[in-house]
C-alpha cells in the first residue's frame, strides 16, 4: 500500500529508504552504461570530431528519452491491478537482475574477462579507421542508444513503483556525472569499478525483483511479514551468496588447472 | 529487436531459472505463504551458482 499511495498521489512526499535505494540503483547501472557509452563516443569524436560525435550521442539519448516518456505514460495510465503489474516488473526485474548477478560473479572468479574500457576504446578506434564518416557516426549512435536501452528498461520498471521523477533523475544525473568526468579527462574512465557497480545493482535488483514478483503474485504481506525491511535483507543475502559463489568457482578453478598441470 | 529481446530475458538458461524459482516459490505460497520468499531468495541463487561455473 505504501508503494501505491506514493506513485498515485501527484503532491511530492518525502522519499521512503526503499525508493532510495532504487535510485540508488538506477543511479549506479546507468553510471556504468553511460561510461560504456561514452567509451565509444570519446573513440568516435577522436574520428570524425566532437560536434558530429555529440550529435550522435544526444540523437541516442533523444531516443531512450522518448522511450522513457512514452512506456512511462503507458504504464501510468494502465488501469490494471496494482499487483499484477508489481508482478509483472519484478519478474522482469530477476530476468534482468540474475543476467547480471551471474555476468559479474563470473568476472569475479575470472571465467569472464572484466570489462575493459582501454581495450574497447583503442578496438573501436582501430575499427573506426576504416569506416566513414557516416559510418562512425552510427557507431556513436548506436553506442549510446545500445547501452542507454537497459537504462530505460530500469527507469520504467523501478520508476512504476518507486517515483519516475526519481528514476528518470537518477539516470539523468549519472550521465552529467560521465560526461563531466569524461571530459574532464578527455580519456576513457577506466578507473570506475565496473564490476563492483554491476554486482552491487544486480544484487539491488534482485532484491526489489524477488520483493515484486512473490509479492505480487501471492500477496506482499503474506510473504514478506517484515515489509520493506526485507529489501535489505535480501540485498545482504544475494551480496555475501554471490561472493561466495565466486570465491568457490574460483577455487574449484585454479583445483582444476593444477590438476590439469 | 532480437537485441532488446537479450537485453530483457538474456538466454533460455536465465529464463527457465527464473521461471522455475517462481514456480516453485508460488507453490510453496500455496502451502507456506512466509517461506515463499526464502525459497525464491534460495533457488535464485541456486541457478546463480549452476550458470557461473
Amino acid at each position: 500500500m505504501l508503494w501505491h499511495r506514493c506513485a498515485s498521489y501527484a503532491a511530492p512526499q518525502p522519499m521512503t529508504a526503499a525508493q532510495w535505494g532504487g535510485a540508488g540503483a538506477i543511479f549506479l547501472a546507468s553510471a556504468v552504461e553511460w561510461v560504456e557509452a561514452f567509451t565509444i563516443v570519446l573513440a568516435v569524436a577522436l574520428t570524425i570530431g566532437w560536434r558530429r560525435a555529440t550529435g550522435a550521442a544526444v540523437a541516442g539519448l533523444a531516443v531512450v528519452a522518448i522511450l522513457i516518456v512514452i512506456t512511462g505514460a503507458g504504464l501510468a495510465a494502465a488501469q490494471a491491478d496494482i499487483g499484477r503489474i508489481r508482478a509483472a516488473i519484478g519478474i522482469f526485474l530477476l530476468l534482468f537482475g540474475l543476467r547480471w548477478y551471474v555476468k559479474a560473479i563470473r568476472r569475479y572468479s575470472g571465467r569472464t574477462a572484466l570489462h575493459d574500457e582501454a581495450r574497447e576504446f583503442a578496438d573501436t578506434r582501430e575499427h573506426l579507421e576504416r569506416a566513414e564518416g557516416r559510418a562512425a557516426w552510427v557507431v556513436a549512435f548506436k553506442g549510446v542508444l545500445l547501452e542507454g536501452l537497459e537504462v530505460w528498461l530500469l527507469v520504467v520498471a523501478l520508476g512504476h513503483t518507486l517515483s519516475y521523477a526519481a528514476a528518470a533523475g537518477s539516470a539523468a544525473a549519472s550521465l552529467a556525472l560521465v560526461v563531466v568526468a569524461g571530459l574532464a579527462l578527455r580519456a576513457p574512465l577506466t578507473r570506475v569499478p565496473e564490476n563492483t557497480l554491476k554486482y552491487l545493482v544486480a544484487c539491488a535488483i534482485l532484491s526489489f525483483g524477488s520483493f515484486w514478483a512473490i509479492g505480487g503474485l501471492a500477496g506482499e504481506q503474506a510473504v514478506w511479514p517484515l515489509g520493506d525491511v526485507t529489501l535489505v535483507l535480501l540485498f545482504a543475502a544475494y551480496a555475501v551468496a554471490g561472493r561466495i559463489i565466486a570465491w568457490r568457482s574460483r577455487t574449484a578453478g585454479a583445483a582444476a588447472a593444477g590438476a590439469q598441470a | 529487436m532480437r537485441k532488446l529481446l537479450q537485453l530483457i530475458f538474456g538466454d533460455l538458461r536465465n529464463a527457465a531459472s527464473v521461471a522455475v524459482a517462481l514456480l516453485a516459490a508460488y507453490g510453496v505460497s500455496r502451502l507456506a505463504p512466509g517461506a515463499a520468499g526464502v525459497v525464491l531468495a534460495l533457488l535464485l541463487i541456486a541457478a546463480a551458482a549452476l550458470q557461473a561455473v
